[in-house]
């Protein structure tokens, strides 16, 4: 049974180089969590990726050929995620692959790409390690931003607060460690006056955040800055209103991580702490650039949802990076699309975004704004919401 | 039956010396990935099958052997002919601590506490940044040297002219294939004998005058050892060590290749392993709802082959010899 199952899978492998070369699809391999708890953010992004293939190839494809995704579950383990990259390169034949989610599937699939030369774009994972000197490689790029762009970002928001004491809290784990360490690091260089008062560091997937709280609170902050991301926000939010922490601060809050995006905002509803700050890598109802207002648009039909979710653009611009270098570099070689996508511009639709030649690195900023209660939606929404460009201190 | 009396082992071992010859690199991957998990679960099997300890932290010592190859191996330079026996070694001294308070306890308390001392490890491997690299963890462990190989190759004919990741297939199927023969070796001696006596009635092993707990000690120190043996040669095929491979999944994954292949037999858990693989593979490309399918398959297994499927395929043969008898 297994040998006959195997020697017909070998013959569909063999069978395929036998199509026309010019008909042939350009396939691109879409490892991402599709199931558990990362599928939250997993699933949007390969409706956003799949929406794009959809449409240009509505178009005619690109250089005449269409695009086709193929999306596999990592699970969100690493040595899945390698499992299928490895399927989807050596059984699938995907010419490029774009995809992985955490900060462990992302540098595990680069060292895979690398090994087979394939070019491999990373829409969400945002660890420095996956673009560090000693880790880069020509094959491998980056469209999400980094914890360095992150919490600098943070920083160059809350120095502009009338605050001296700061405090912060995070999960221990390398994500949360990175991206504090950048936001305190920057904060103090461009305001030395502040200062840090209290560190808290909670695990990761932490149930009682109260006695990391109240410790919080005796040192009498007037600012915090947070990284729980996801469900962990909603946690820590929905047991630190009740003991008044957000008042305490005067709602001088800035929560990373994605705190302020919309599906945050809408899973909590009325108990999210209103007057807080917080970052999206998108906002349906944010006003950016004429062509955001028309992607929203079209996504929102796409994907049968009034509020259409903030996760899916990074899939969507991994792809659009990937066309747009496929187009440049006139075919689907790896070394000439790898050449074409360093210091390549496009237009996305929150603007335009330049992958730098030096690092592989997109200049991907992020939404920040405070949060309020808009009468049109039943939930939070950041205003004023602003795009927050890390180009001048990505370094 | 004749077929019965080839040395079946032996003829699947030649057998998948073939496969890279067959001309796909992704079912090298495949078959070296079912190799190495081969040797994980009968690790395990070890102490399910022939001791009776249920387990539920079996990942803690896959996972130690992956880190101290991947260590040794990437940050420290020492060559693979140390570190993967460094791997089972140091697996095996960590079972021996956890072992020592496991075995004081019988059933659901000892599965209980095997999975508290595997999430100790994960919580380690998870958190320290410096040395393991966390949530990150280790990847690019580089592929053992097999420049001998290629100089090999210019005096005997036929061993040369291969990928890295082929040589390191070839290299799994030789280690894997000893381990396994020392494993089978094991549970066919006197000790093993005793290991089976404990799982079928304690008591009376005790009266006998069998050390029971060191007994179980000492399988629950083989297993681990063995697990590492794995480990270290999945951090290197995988490219990588992430604390997933410590995390309760991996344990449960392992556990049910076990129990889907068979804990009554020794080929029991390689066979579970082919057909997980396999089967994983197949039915990811198609749905997202794999767990799905498998906890369905799992149901069916159990109610409907207790012994799994190399009990069911034992069944199934004995009743066709039968028949061919009769005829």
């Amino acid at each position: 049974m297994v040998v006959r199952a195997f020697l017909v899978m070998l013959a569909a492998v063999l069978a395929l180089p036998l199509g026309a070369e010019a008909q042939k699809p350009i396939k691109v391999g879409f490892p991402m969590i599709m199931s558990g708890p990362g599928a939250l953010f997993g699933e949007p992004a390969a409706k956003g990726a799949q929406m794009f293939v959809d449409e240009i190839n509505a178009k005619g494809g690109v250089l005449g050929r269409k695009l086709e995704l193929l999306v596999r579950d990592t699970k969100g383990n690493a040595d899945e995620a390698v499992r299928v990259s490895r399927e989807l390169i050596l059984k699938e034949n995907v010419d490029f692959l774009v995809g992985t989610l955490t900060s462990a599937e992302g540098p595990a699939v680069s060292v895979v790409a690398k090994e087979n030369q394939v070019v491999f774009i990373a829409p969400i994972p945002k660890t420095d390690q996956l673009t560090a000197p000693d880790k880069l490689h020509p094959y491998v790029f980056r469209v999400a931003a980094t914890t360095t762009m992150e919490g600098r970002s943070a920083a160059e928001i809350v120095a502009k607060w009338p605050v001296t004491t700061v405090a912060t809290i995070s999960p221990d784990y390398a994500y949360g460690q990175d991206v504090t360490r950048a936001f305190v690091e920057h904060l103090k260089k461009i305001k030395p006056a502040v200062q840090i008062v209290d560190q808290q560091w909670p695990k990761l997937g932490e149930a009682d955040y109260t006695p990391f709280i109240n410790a919080q609170l005796a040192k009498k902050p007037q600012a915090v800055f947070s990284s729980l991301w996801g469900g962990h926000f909603v946690t820590f939010a929905k047991q630190a209103k009740p003991l008044g922490y957000f008042d305490a601060i005067k709602y001088n809050f800035i929560g990373v991580g994605e705190a302020a995006s919309p599906e945050s905002t809408k899973s909590m509803g009325k108990d999210y702490p209103v007057g807080i700050w917080g970052n999206s890598y998108d906002a349906f109802y944010w006003e950016g650039p004429p062509a955001h207002k028309d992607y929203v648009a079209r996504l929102s039909k796409y994907l049968r949802d009034e509020y259409p979710s903030s996760w899916a653009i990074q899939g969507y611009i991994g792809l659009q990076f990937l066309t747009e270098a496929i187009r440049k570099a006139n075919g689907t070689d790896s070394d000439k699309v790898s050449k074409a996508l360093l210091g390549l511009t496009v237009d996305t639709p929150i603007g335009k975004q330049t992958i730098r030649a030096k690092d592989h690195q997109a200049n991907r900023g992020q939404l920040y704004g405070k949060t309020v209660m808009d009468p049109k939606y039943p939930f939070a929404i950041m205003k004023p919401i602003e795009y927050v460009d890390p180009t001048k201190f990505i370094d | 039956m004749r077929l019965r009396r080839l040395p079946w082992p032996l003829v699947v071992l030649v057998a998948a010396f073939f496969v890279p010859a067959l001309g796909s690199r992704f079912y090298t991957f495949v078959a070296n990935d079912v190799a190495i998990w081969a040797l994980f679960a009968t690790s395990l099997n070890l102490m399910v099958g022939y001791t009776g300890l249920v387990s539920f932290g079996h990942a803690a010592y896959f996972g130690i052997g992956a880190y101290t190859t991947g260590l040794l191996m990437k940050k420290a330079g020492v060559s693979f002919l140390l570190a993967f026996p460094a791997a089972g070694l140091l697996a095996g001294a960590f079972a021996l601590v956890f072992g020592f308070f496991c075995v004081r306890l019988t059933r659901i308390y000892f599965a209980m506490l095997t999975l508290a001392f595997a999430q100790i490890v994960w919580a380690i491997c998870f958190k320290w940044n410096e040395v393991t690299g966390g949530e990150q963890g280790m990847p690019e462990i580089p592929y053992p040297s097999f420049d001998w190989m290629e100089g090999l190759a210019a005096v005997v004919p036929l061993v040369g002219g291969y990928r890295t990741s082929e040589y390191f297939y070839f290299l799994t199927l030789v280690l894997v294939a000893a381990c396994l023969w020392l494993l089978h070796r094991i549970v066919d001696s006197p000790f093993g004998r005793m290991l089976t006596a404990i799982r079928e009635n304690a008591e009376r092993a005790e009266f006998i005058g069998i050390n029971v707990r060191r007994y179980e000690l000492a399988a629950f120190v083989l297993a681990g050892g063995f697990a590492g043996l794995a480990g270290g040669l999945f951090g290197i095929f995988n490219r990588g060590v992430f604390p997933d491979f410590v995390y309760w999944t991996k344990s449960s994954e392992v556990l049910i290749m076990t129990l889907l292949g068979g804990m009554g037999s020794f080929h029991g858990p390689s066979l579970g392993a082919l057909v997980l693989i396999l089967l994983n593979q197949q039915i990811v490309s198609y749905t997202e709802y794999w767990p799905l399918v498998l906890g369905t398959i799992l149901v069916v297994l159990l109610f409907g082959f207790p012994g799994g499927l190399a009990g069911a395929a034992g069944a199934l043969w004995t009743r066709a010899a039968g028949r061919f008898r009769r005829a």
